[in-house]
C-alpha cells in the first residue's frame, strides 16, 4: 500500500489550512502528523479520510486518484477522539456495523466481531451499551470498529487526548501492538510529542500549514532540521552563531556554511555538563528538581543555559559552576 | 497476521450509484420545506403587503392606511391593547420571577406539583381561562355569589387576570431555564468577601437573569395583545386590537383595512421578536462550563413569604381551570349545583364534529410539519452557509408572526376566486398547515437543537464506514434524535389543538374547529356546555402530554441515559 499527498492545498477563507503537503506513506508504517493546534494536521488527516475535500493537488492509493472516491468508498477506518460510538447500538453491533453495511453474511460478522473483542480483551462487554463503559473502554471498541472491515489504512484522530493519564499509557502500548499485529498502515494525528514519539516509525512535524520536518523519531530529536522542530520536540537552547563562535568553538565544525543568521545551534540540556567549581565562570540562576533529575538555568557569557542533570552537589542558587558542552550531541537548525 | 481477513464486498466502486440517490435525497430535504414555507408562510405575508396597498376601488396607495386612523375606536382599542400588554407583562414578571425563584433556587417543597399546575393553561384554549374566572367572579360567579356582592369582572381587570394566569406559565418556563444556569462559585466568592443575601441577589442572581426577563418579559406581551379568545370571552366593552380587526374583516368585510391592522400586529411583535434574538446571542457563553450547582438551603425569612406567593398563584390557575372542569358537570350554575352530564349533550349545530375536526387537524399539524421540519433540519445543514443563513432566518420569522395575523394572511392568500391555491381554502389541510406554520419556529429550534446532539463525529464514523446518506440518516441521525421528533410533534399537536387566534379567520360554517366551538357556545349562552367542551379539549391535550411522557420515559429506559 502507498498512499501519496502530492501537493495539497487548502484554504478556509483567507486562512491557509495546508500550504501545498506532499508526504509518502509505505508499506505497514505508523505515522504520526505532530504539531499544535492550528497546524493544520487535522485537516489533512480529514482530507485523506475524505471528509474534507482539498482546494489542490492530488492524493493518489496505490497510484490511483482518491480526489472523487467520497469517503464511505476509500475503504479506510478512522477512530475520533471522542470515542463516536453509535449510542443506539451494542458494543457487538459497533463493531459489526460496516460489515453490515457492506452486506457480509451475518454468521462472519458474529466471528469477526468475536474474534476482534478478544483483540481488544473485552469479549465480557458484546452487549453493553456505549454509556456503560469507561472512556478508554470505548476507544477500544471504536478501533475494533474500524479495523473490522480490514481498511486498506487506520486514520486516527488524536485518540487518545480524552482519557486520563493512566488509562492513556496502557492503551498507547494497546494501540501500537495492535497496529503491528494487523500490520495496517496507520496515520496518527496527534500534538502529543511524547505519545508520537512512543508510536510511530516516522514523526511528520507541521507547522502553520507546512511540514517542518519528516523522520524516525530519533532524527527528529537529535537532529532537528528547523528551529521549531527543535523547540517543539522538547526543549533546547536554541544559540546564535557568533556566541557559539566565542563560547563553545567546539560546536562550530559541524556547522553548515552560510550567513550567521541562517542557523542556530541547537544544545540539549542533557548535553551540557556542570561541575562546581569556585573559579567556574558561570552563576547558577534557578534549580528545579524533577526527582530522578533536576533543571538548572545558569548564566553565562551573557546569556541563560538550561542544563539537565543527574544531581549534582553543590549547585544552588548564585553556585560558581563550570560548564562544559558534549560536542556531539549538538545540532544546527536554519534559524 | 493472527486474524483472517474478513472477505468483505468488493471494496472500490461497490456502491457508486448510491452517490445519485443521496444527491437527490439531500435536494428533496431541502427542496420539500423550502417551498411549502414560501408558499405558506412567505406568500401569504407578501399578499397581505399588497392587499394593504390596494384600495377598495382597486386604486394602489395608502387609502387603507388613510381609512384605518379614520375608523372610529381603533385609536382607542391599540391604547387598550398597549395598556393591557404593558400591564400584564409587569404582572407576570414580578408573579413569573417569584415562582421560578422559588422552584429552582428555595427547598419550598411541591416543586413538581406547581409545575404540572403551571402547565395546565397550556393545555388549554386561552379563553380557559377567561371562561373560569366568569365562573369564579362573574354575575353568577362563585365567589361574587358567597361575597354578596356584584363583582364587574369584564373589561381591563377580567381581561388582564385571565392573560395573566394564561401568560404566566410560559413566564415561569423562561425564567425557569434562566435561574437554573447558576453558580455557587460566584454565590461562595460573594459570600467570602462578605456579601449579605440581599447583595448577593442584586449583584448576582439578577443580573445573570436580565436576558431572560427581558425574553419573558416579550413573550408574554405578545402572546397578550395578540390573544383572541379572552378578549373575545371576557372582553366586555373594553376593544382591544385582536377583537377589532375580526371585526372589521368578518363583520363589516374591510379586507384592506383588516390587511392594514395585520402589518401593523407585526410591528411590535416583530421588534420584540428581534430584541429577543440580539438578547439571546448576547447571553451566548455566559454559562461557564462545569458549574456547581448552588447547594439550597431553608430561609425563613424569605421562604415563607415565596411559599405564600406561589402558593396562592398556583391556586388561583388550578381555581379558574378546575372551576370549568366543575361547572361542567352542575346542573344550573351556580344555582343547582347536582351532578349531571346533561351539558355533554352539546346542541349547537355540529355537536361534537368541531372536535374530531381539531384531532385531525392536529395531527395532519403534527405529522406533516414533524415531518417537514425534520427534513429543513436535515437539508441545511449541507447548505452553503449564506443560503442556509437565508432559510434559517425565513424558517424562525413565523415566531415575529402573530397567529392573527397569519390567519388573516391566509384568507388573502387562498380566498382568491380562480387561483389554483384557492382548492386549499376551507380544507381541514389549510388549517393544518396554518397551525403548523403558526408554531414553525418553535418546532423548528427544537429540532435544531435536537440536530447538535448528534455528533458530527458520530456521522463521520459512519460515513468512513461506508455508510451512504441514507444509512447515516437511519442509523445515526434518527436514532439520536427519536426524542426531539417525540417532542415536536407533540408540541405541534397540542398547540394545533388548542390555538384559536390563527385559525379563527379560516373556519367555516361547515368547517369548525373545538376552540371555535367553545367561543360560540359562549357567546350563545350555553355557558356549561362551552365548559363541557372545554373540558374535552383539555381532555384530549392532557392525554396526548400524557403519551409525550410516556413515550420519552420508554425510550430513555430503553436507551439507558438521555
Amino acid at each position: 500500500m502507498t498512499l501519496e499527498l502530492d501537493r495539497l492545498h487548502k484554504t478556509f477563507d483567507d486562512f491557509t489550512a495546508l500550504d501545498r503537503i506532499s508526504l509518502t506513506v509505505e508499506g505497514s508504517e505508523f505515522v504520526c502528523l505532530l504539531g499544535p493546534s492550528g497546524c493544520g494536521k487535522t485537516t489533512l488527516l480529514r482530507i485523506i479520510a475524505g471528509l474534507l475535500t482539498q482546494d489542490s493537488g492530488r492524493l493518489l492509493l496505490d497510484g490511483k486518484d482518491l480526489s472523487a472516491v467520497p469517503a464511505r468508498e476509500r475503504g479506510f477506518g478512522i477512530v475520533f477522539q471522542s470515542y463516536s460510538l453509535f449510542p443506539n447500538m451494542t458494543v457487538a453491533e459497533n463493531i459489526g456495523y460496516g460489515m453490515r453495511i457492506r452486506k457480509a453474511e451475518r454468521a462472519k460478522i458474529a466471528a469477526r466481531v468475536a474474534e476482534l473483542l478478544e483483540l481488544i480483551k473485552l469479549p465480557h462487554l458484546a452487549d453493553r451499551l456505549p454509556y456503560q463503559l469507561s472512556g478508554g473502554q470505548q476507544q477500544r471498541v471504536a478501533l475494533a470498529r474500524a479495523v473490522a472491515v480490514d481498511p486498506r489504512l487506520i486514520l486516527l484522530d488524536e485518540p487518545l487526548s480524552a482519557l486520563d493519564a493512566k488509562v492513556r499509557a496502557d492503551l498507547r502500548v494497546e494501540i501500537r501492538e495492535l497496529q503491528r499485529r494487523l500490520g495496517i498502515p496507520t496515520v496518527m494525528v496527534t500534538h502529543d510529542q511524547e505519545e508520537a514519539m512512543m508510536l510511530s516509525d516516522r514523526i511528520v512535524c507541521m507547522n502553520a500549514g507546512r511540514i517542518e520536518q519528516v523522520g524516525a523519531p530519533q532524527d527528529l530529536y537529535l537532529r532537528p532540521a528547523t528551529k521549531f522542530v527543535a523547540d517543539f520536540m522538547g526543549s533546547s537552547n536554541l544559540l546564535p552563531t557568533d556566541w557559539v563562535r566565542d563560547a563553545m568553538p567546539a560546536l562550530m565544525n559541524s556547522r553548515p556554511d552560510g550567513a550567521d543568521a541562517d542557523y542556530l545551534a541547537c544544545l540539549r540540556p542533557e548535553h551540557v555538563r556542570l561541575q562546581p567549581l569556585d573559579a567556574g565562570e558561570a552563576r547558577v540562576v534557578d534549580v528545579t528538581f524533577l526527582g530522578n533529575i533536576s533543571r538548572t538555568k545558569v548564566a553565562w557569557k551573557g546569556r541563560e543555559l538550561m542544563v539537565q542533570t543527574g544531581h549534582v552537589g553543590g549547585v544552588a542558587p548564585g553556585a560558581a559552576v563550570a560548564v562544559s558542552v558534549d560536542a556531539a550531541g549538538c545540532g544546527w537548525v536554519r534559524a | 497476521m493472527s486474524i483472517a481477513a474478513v472477505e468483505v464486498a468488493e471494496r472500490s466502486g461497490f456502491r457508486l450509484r448510491r452517490a445519485g440517490n443521496d444527491r437527490l435525497l439531500i435536494a428533496a430535504a431541502i427542496a420539500l420545506p423550502c417551498l411549502a414555507l414560501l408558499i405558506f408562510f412567505v406568500f401569504p405575508l407578501a399578499m397581505m403587503l399588497r392587499r394593504s396597498l390596494v384600495a377598495d376601488d382597486g386604486s394602489i396607495g395608502f387609502a387603507n392606511y388613510v381609512a384605518l386612523a379614520r375608523t372610529p375606536g381603533i385609536l382607542k382599542a391599540t391604547l387598550n391593547s398597549l395598556t393591557l400588554g404593558l400591564a400584564t407583562t409587569a404582572v407576570c414578571l414580578v408573579l413569573g420571577f417569584v415562582l421560578a425563584y422559588t422552584m429552582t433556587r428555595t427547598r419550598v417543597p411541591g416543586a413538581r406539583i406547581i409545575s404540572a399546575v403551571l402547565a395546565l393553561p397550556m393545555l388549554a384554549p386561552s379563553l380557559v381561562l377567561g371562561l373560569g374566572l366568569i365562573f369564579l367572579l362573574g354575575r353568577n360567579g362563585l365567589i361574587s355569589g358567597m361575597l354578596g356582592k356584584r363583582i364587574d369582572i369584564y373589561g381591563l381587570p377580567g381581561l388582564l387576570i385571565a392573560d395573566v394566569l394564561y401568560a404566566l406559565p410560559q413566564a415561569v418556563l423562561i425564567l425557569k431555564a434562566a435561574l437554573a444556569h447558576a453558580d455557587a462559585r460566584y454565590y461562595d466568592a460573594a459570600e467570602v468577601m462578605g456579601a449579605g443575601r440581599w447583595r448577593q441577589f442584586f449583584d448576582i442572581t439578577l443580573p445573570n437573569v436580565k436576558f431572560g426577563l427581558l425574553s419573558a418579559g416579550f413573550v408574554v406581551f405578545t402572546v397578550t395583545i395578540t390573544d383572541f379568545g379572552n378578549a373575545a370571552v371576557i372582553g366586555g366593552d373594553y376593544a382591544v386590537l385582536a377583537t377589532e380587526i375580526y371585526n372589521q374583516v368578518t363583520g363589516q368585510m374591510k379586507f384592506g383595512i383588516g390587511a392594514v391592522v395585520g402589518l401593523l400586529l407585526l410591528a411590535p411583535t416583530g421588534i420584540a421578536v428581534y430584541i429577543e434574538r440580539v438578547a439571546a446571542q448576547r447571553q451566548f457563553g455566559g454559562g461557564a462550563e462545569g458549574a456547581v450547582p448552588p447547594q439550597l438551603s431553608f430561609v425563613p425569612a424569605r421562604d415563607v413569604p415565596l411559599s405564600i406567593v406561589t402558593g396562592l398563584a398556583t391556586l388561583s390557575v388550578l381555581a379558574v381551570i378546575g372551576v370549568v372542569i366543575y361547572a361542567s358537570f352542575m346542573r344550573l350554575w351556580p344555582y343547582r349545583l347536582t351532578f349531571t352530564l346533561k351539558h355533554y349533550d352539546i346542541t349547537l349545530s355540529g355537536g361534537y364534529a368541531p372536535l374530531w375536526t381539531s384531532l385531525l387537524v392536529s395531527v395532519v399539524a403534527a405529522s406533516v410539519g414533524t415531518f417537514l421540519l425534520f427534513a429543513l433540519v436535515y437539508g441545511i445543514r449541507r447548505l452553503p452557509s449564506l443560503p442556509a443563513k437565508i432559510v434559517y432566518l425565513v424558517a424562525t420569522m413565523p415566531v415575529g408572526v402573530p397567529g392573527l395575523v397569519l390567519g388573516l394572511s391566509y384568507i388573502f392568500a387562498f380566498n382568491i376566486a380562480g387561483s389554483p391555491l384557492s382548492v386549499l381554502y376551507g380544507s381541514a389541510l389549510l388549517l393544518a398547515l396554518c397551525n403548523f406554520y403558526h408554531y414553525h419556529t418553535q418546532g423548528f429550534l427544537t429540532m435544531v437543537t435536537g440536530m447538535r446532539a448528534v455528533p458530527p463525529a458520530l456521522e463521520e464514523a459512519a460515513t468512513c464506514l461506508g455508510s451512504g446518506a441514507g444509512e447515516v440518516l437511519a442509523n445515526v441521525i434518527i436514532p439520536v434524535m427519536t426524542p426531539t421528533l417525540i417532542s415536536v410533534f407533540f408540541f405541534l399537536f397540542m398547540r394545533s389543538m388548542v390555538t384559536l387566534s390563527a385559525v379563527i379567520f379560516l373556519v367555516t360554517p361547515s368547517l369548525g374547529i373545538a376552540a371555535v366551538s367553545v367561543m360560540r357556545l359562549d357567546e350563545a349562552g350555553f355557558v356549561s356546555q362551552a365548559a363541557a367542551f372545554s373540558t374535552c379539549i383539555m381532555l384530549v391535550v392532557c392525554a396526548a402530554a400524557l403519551a409525550m411522557q410516556l413515550a420519552l420515559k420508554w425510550l430513555a429506559a430503553r436507551g439507558g441515559r438521555r
